[in-house]
């Protein structure tokens, strides 16, 4: 990362799009199924969508489900010059949950690109100063709404855009659907700063050739991803030795990097630099990890060093700041962090003041246990909730799944603590092989056995040469995994 | 080892079922891979009392002696040994 430093009132998102838009028209912005739509272009169709919704109160929320096509990009572009808070769902939850984010968030109307705003009641709250309203991801239960002020955006682009580099004409891959809190990097800091958004197309994310097809033609510099990502293009570009020289920054965030992809991530990305990123949508990107020679395989990735402007603590089980070694919930403040849940999440009691009260900041806790190593190197362990007593012992199941990916010859995992009656919970796991290795069980129980307590070692195992099954935002699906390969009785 | 083969199929039935029972080796640690735990060693045990005959409260157990395929098949061993003697 450049030294990046946050001083004085950052340029308005918006504003700084529409500069390029009148300094550079011709300027490719977006590039979308083979086809390029001009910074003058965009702009002018983000014009004709805020006069659309001119009629609408001041500060009242929108909707517009976040399908991916340059026609809602323009949509979001007019909403934010109309400084009208905008409600991103994804276009996937049902209409029931749907609609009840839009209760929620307190929806006025429900915009579609092109067309007028349709109203679905009369406007009741003011969200004024806020630009974007995105949601978690969580898997269970409602999408927790996070509110994003345009200072945030703001100060977030100027981070991001000093980082990587992006200025007029760099080309930044776009694989995330645009709900995702990383289309602040992907598509709002490049359209900000004058580059080119090559737009992966939602039907195409998991075609490994498509994609490794697609960045050889376009050509990006700066490309961020999941896990996931990396995976199809280094399996699709292994055959034929393929490589993606164009490619100066490589990001990757919201999953555990397996250890296989990280090492084929230098020949298949020649030039780039490398960088594991830790945040959330709710405080944005807060560490940055940038990848120097191999890793250790039996370490996970540390998270790095706080951006500018973030600060960090954790916190022990007993609410007190820990200063030395030791683990503890990360609480996190940034400058591009959201205030606070809208709705019934806003009680959860996830934004809180300093536990002991040593600032004015507001922290958001994370649930993320992280470990301080004497030697100051901050590593996630895996979440808070997710820890579980086997024979009296206390358990992080994401540990052992971590361990797990850190073998050679593991390409995926997905680790579940069941209830036991007698044990009090029991831990199932899947591990997929490499193809072509030979690894059985019975090694990979001594390469846990070499790390872990005896009660972390999963009871039943289970080697796979199949894929596990993953979720729409290409996480592995541990329920999934576990109904697949453990029966019910097992 | 006679019981070998046999404690083999049965450790890999009940505790490792996507390994044969050729790739266990011997003298593979069940207690420190987790193989076996102290719910398990009471699997085993009640396994070995069921096929042997052998009279568990008669002797002396100890995790050691169920560790591996090899010291089961030893246990196996003197405890049969022992009541061929005594009866």
């Amino acid at each position: 990362m450049e030294g990046t430093t946050i001083a004085g009132p950052p340029r308005p998102l918006v504003k700084s799009f529409v500069d390029q838009a009148r300094r550079t028209p011709e300027a490719t912005a977006l590039v979308w199924r083979g086809h390029s739509v001009g910074y003058g272009a965009l702009l002018a169709r983000a014009e004709r969508e805020r006069d659309r919704m001119a009629a609408l109160p001041a500060g009242a929320p929108a909707a517009l489900p976040a399908v991916k096509s340059p026609g809602t990009i323009a949509l979001i572009l007019g909403c934010l010059l109309a400084r009208r808070p905008l409600l991103l769902p994804s276009p996937a939850l049902g209409a029931d949950v749907t609609e009840r984010l839009y209760e929620q968030a307190g929806v006025g109307h429900v915009l579609a690109p092109g067309r007028p705003p349709a109203a679905r009641r009369s406007p009741t709250v003011d969200l004024s100063g806020n630009a974007l309203l995105l949601t978690t991801s969580g898997s269970t239960g409602l999408p927790k709404i996070v509110p994003l002020s345009s200072t945030a955006l703001d100060q977030f682009v100027t981070w991001a855009a000093g980082a990587f580099g992006i200025g007029p004409g760099t080309t930044v891959l776009n694989y995330a659907p645009l709900n995702f809190d990383v289309c602040l990097l992907d598509v709002w800091t490049t359209l900000a700063r004058g580059g080119r958004v090559v737009l992966v197309d939602a039907e195409r994310v998991t075609d490994g050739g498509r994609l490794l097809a697609l960045v050889e033609r376009e050509r990006p510099e700066v490309v961020q991803s999941v896990p996931m990502f990396y995976r199809l293009l280094a399996d699709a570009a292994r055959a034929g030795g393929r490589t993606l020289p164009s490619v100066r920054h490589a990001v990757f965030t919201g999953d555990t990097m397996p250890v296989p992809v990280v090492a084929a991530l230098p020949g298949l990305l020649p030039h780039a630099r490398l960088y594991n990123v830790y945040g959330c949508t709710e405080t944005n990107d807060s560490f940055l990890y940038e990848l120097r020679g191999t890793p250790d395989p039996a370490r996970p990735l540390p998270l790095g060093q706080p951006l500018p402007g973030v600060e960090a603590l954790l916190v022990d089980a007993e609410g007190r700041v820990l200063d030395g070694p030791g683990s503890g919930e990360l609480y996190v403040s940034t400058p591009f962090q959201s205030e606070g849940y809208l709705g019934a999440a806003a009680a959860s009691g996830a934004f809180v003041p300093h536990p002991e009260g040593a600032d004015d900041r507001r922290w958001f806790r994370s649930g993320d246990l992280v470990r301080r190593s004497p030697d100051g190197t901050l590593t996630l362990v895996g979440r808070t909730d997710f820890q579980v007593k086997i024979l009296g012992v206390r358990v992080n199941p994401q540990e052992v799944e971590h361990l797990l990916l850190a073998h050679p010859d593991v390409t995926e995992a997905a680790v579940r603590a069941v209830p036991d009656p007698a044990a009090g919970h029991t831990l199932r796991a899947v591990a997929r092989r490499r193809p072509g290795s030979r690894l059985n069980s019975l090694s990979l129980r001594g390469h846990l056995a070499q790390r872990l307590s005896r009660a972390a070692i999963p009871a039943a195992l289970l080697i796979t040469d199949e894929p596990l099954p993953r979720t729409a935002t290409g996480k592995v699906d541990r329920e999934r995994a576990g109904h697949v390969h453990f029966t019910e009785e097992s | 080892m006679p019981y070998a083969q046999a404690i083999k199929e049965f450790v890999v039935e009940e505790f490792l079922p996507d390994v044969s029972p050729a790739e266990l080796d011997a003298d593979y640690d069940l207690l420190a891979n987790g193989v076996i735990d102290s719910l398990g060693l009471l699997k085993v045990i009640a396994w070995i009392e069921d096929r042997y005959g052998i009279d568990t409260d008669t002797v002396e157990l100890r995790p050691e002696s169920f560790h591996t395929v090899a010291a089961i098949d030893a246990f196996v061993t003197r405890a049969s040994y022992r009541r061929t003697k005594g009866a």
